[in-house]
């Protein structure tokens, strides 16, 4: 069963079924009653026709074909993804300088650095820079801080 | 557009514009250099910054960036074996031997000379051929427009070699997400599902980053990593003496034609026409025994050919609006977010802005010299640096980038999961240059097949009887489909064969 499953094969069936739902969904869309190349979903609908054969071909080669991917280190994908997830939803709250110095010093945390002179002060520098870069120098401001206005 | 030369001289013979070419040219070696950012990244990160300078300097910025990269990342191939772009890969193969032996400076040197002569006669032909190509095309309609954007996007198939069908599907989303948003003729909302922020759309920048950049990231972070590099002794370049040209001038015109032809034709790229080069060279070099253990020959083939194909490559993005790679996937999206729309009325309706590229490129391959001298030696400590800190670099500069085009927090969400969806895609063979040029020249393939089938009262036939531009490049967009499955049953019969 394990070897029947793996990564490719099962994002070869999420691609064929999200592409399939598209499809259906441009039918239960309401639109102004034009028709033919006036209708919005007339380019729309040719296009996913195709990228839903193309699915398909892709599922039937995907799963007549077995190949082999290159083993990685799957925890500090999950959690650089999660910390690039979260940073864009906290740098409007929080501003540019507290969410990248936070952000930053966790991605270095999860890539191995220990030094914490490092692992502070890399993002601190880089943030930094560019807070004073963009919103002193330049004056176009990047997100700013609620507790402090010149962060 | 020889008429515009004067006034677009004048643009460029400006202490602002000297400087532009000067920082970006710079900025660009160093980035080269630094293993895993590669021209594509370096432009896709740079790009957010230029939004708002004015179109002529943000261009010739991100032009400068381009060149400068291609030839950067021969200093990591030479200094510490590892190939900054894909470019330089055939670098490596005399450039670390060389340097091996106690003759860094000299290959370093040998590769700058190589890159300028490729990189100048590229700009030579970018001025010279691509008004013509634009000249040819200048009478096009909707019809004719559908059926280049149509063979445009052919090119999915070289930039997706041993992926066709996975590359094909990158396209059609690409495509597909170029869809979301307003429709273009009724301005009714599509694919938005109620979200009012995809009314507008996608922020066609926040992708490119996400795709290329973020993904980067997130693939660099999945490796074992190696956190520094060791340097071979380095002490400037050492430019090659005149008499140490003998017999070699014919290898390096060789090579530039190789270069020039290669970066010309959509969707070969400047990867291929270095090892073709390489190949050529090693073939009928002289010194060919000596290839692979320092032979200058070997560094010229590929460093000649790779920066040749810079200029070449522009050649049908700027006068068809067809990107041949990815790297001019981004070139082309950088111009349409300037404002500019690549193809066949360019060169008439921006007679001094077109002047302006084509001439700053040409200033641009002539400053690779001396700054090549200069920030080689300032770059080769810089290829010490950690890794770990480079990707938190690219993730805080990206998101500074993407903020700048338009200020809206959705544009950082879109990069984000462009990002993880771009690792995904990746890591399972899905090669993300055919997103963006389907991406790009998306939304021109829909319009101008609506307005077609509108002039012609829907009538699909009626779009290839009549028009014999339109018939001719969509055989062309067929055979380009066509060849490589072709190709491939040949070779599987011939395997069989020769099994037998």
């Amino acid at each position: 069963m394990s070897r029947f499953i793996s990564e490719q094969r099962v994002l070869s069936v999420i691609f064929l079924v999200l592409t399939a739902g598209l499809v259906v969904s441009t039918f239960g869309l309401q639109f102004a009653d034009l028709g033919g190349a006036f209708s919005p979903m007339f380019f729309p609908r040719i296009i996913l026709t195709i990228l839903l054969l193309l699915a398909v071909l892709n599922t039937v080669i995907d799963f007549t074909t077995q190949t082999n991917n290159k083993p990685i280190e799957l925890m500090p994908v999950v959690l650089i993804s999660g910390y690039l997830i979260v940073y864009v939803l906290i740098i409007m709250p929080l501003g540019y300088f507290l969410s990248s110095l936070l952000v930053g010093s966790f991605i270095l945390l999860t890539l191995g650095l220990r030094n914490p002179l490092q692992i502070v002060g890399i993002p601190f520098l880089v943030a930094g820079g560019l807070v004073i870069l963009f919103n002193h120098t330049l004056k176009m401001p990047l997100p700013t801080s609620p507790f402090v206005w010149w962060l | 557009m020889i008429q515009a030369l004067p006034e677009a001289m004048n643009l460029i013979l400006t202490l602002e514009g000297l400087l532009v070419l000067t920082l970006g040219t710079m900025l660009g070696i160093i980035l080269g250099a630094l293993p895993g950012i590669g021209s594509t990244v370096a432009v896709a990160m740079i790009l957010p910054f230029t939004l708002t300078m004015p179109q002529a300097p943000a261009i010739l910025l991100l032009l400068a960036i381009y060149a400068g990269s291609v030839y950067g990342g021969s200093i990591s191939a030479i200094l510490i074996n590892t190939p900054g772009t894909p470019q330089s890969a055939a670098t490596c193969l005399d450039g670390f031997p060389m340097a091996q032996r106690g003759d860094a400076g000299k290959a370093l040197g040998w590769s700058t000379i190589a890159s300028v002569t490729g990189g100048l006669t590229s700009a030579v032909v970018l001025i010279f051929a691509a008004p013509q190509l634009a000249a040819l095309a200048l009478n096009f309609g909707p019809i004719e427009t559908f059926a280049l954007i149509l063979l445009g996007l052919t090119c999915i198939v070289s930039v997706s070699e041993g992926t066709l069908v996975k590359g094909l599907m990158a396209g059609c989303l690409g495509i597909f997400l170029s869809t979301v948003g307003g429709d273009p003729i009724t301005g009714e909302a599509r694919f938005t599902f109620g979200q009012f922020q995809l009314i507008a759309g996608f922020n066609l920048l926040a992708v490119v980053i996400g795709v290329f950049a973020l993904s980067e990231v997130l693939t660099r972070a999945a490796a074992v990593r190696d956190q520094s590099h060791s340097l071979v002794a380095f002490n400037g370049i050492v430019l090659p003496k005149l008499h140490e040209w003998k017999g070699r001038i014919k290898g390096l015109i060789k090579s530039v034609a190789i270069g020039n032809g290669i970066g010309v034709l959509p969707g070969t790229g400047a990867a291929t026409a270095a090892f073709i080069s390489y190949a050529e060279a090693r073939r009928s070099s002289p010194n060919r025994d000596n290839f692979g253990k320092g032979e200058p020959d070997g560094l010229i083939a590929s460093e000649s050919a790779n920066n040749a194909v810079t200029g070449g490559a522009l050649v049908p993005t700027m006068a068809l609006g067809i990107p041949g790679d990815a790297i001019t996937a981004v070139m082309l999206a950088t111009l349409t977010l300037h404002g500019v729309t690549p193809g066949v009325r360019l060169m008439t309706e921006n007679p001094v802005l077109m002047a302006a590229i084509f001439s700053g490129f040409f200033v641009i391959n002539i400053m690779l010299l001396p700054l090549g001298m200069l920030v080689s030696r300032m770059a080769a400590p810089i290829l010490r640096i950690k890794e770990a800190y480079m990707l938190v670099m690219i993730c805080l500069l990206c998101t500074v980038g993407v903020f700048f085009v338009r200020g809206n927090p959705f544009d950082l969400l879109v990069m984000a999961l462009a990002g993880i969806i771009g690792f995904i895609l990746r890591r399972q063979g899905y090669p993300m240059a055919p997103l963006v040029i389907g991406m790009v020249l998306g939304p021109t393939l829909e319009i101008s097949l609506r307005q077609g089938l509108i002039i012609t009262d829907g009538s699909f036939t009626a779009f290839f009887i009549g028009h014999p531009i339109a018939s001719t490049l969509v055989i062309a967009a067929l055979a380009m489909l066509l060849l490589p499955a072709i190709r491939a049953v040949r070779q599987r019969r011939s395997a069989q064969r020769e099994s037998h």
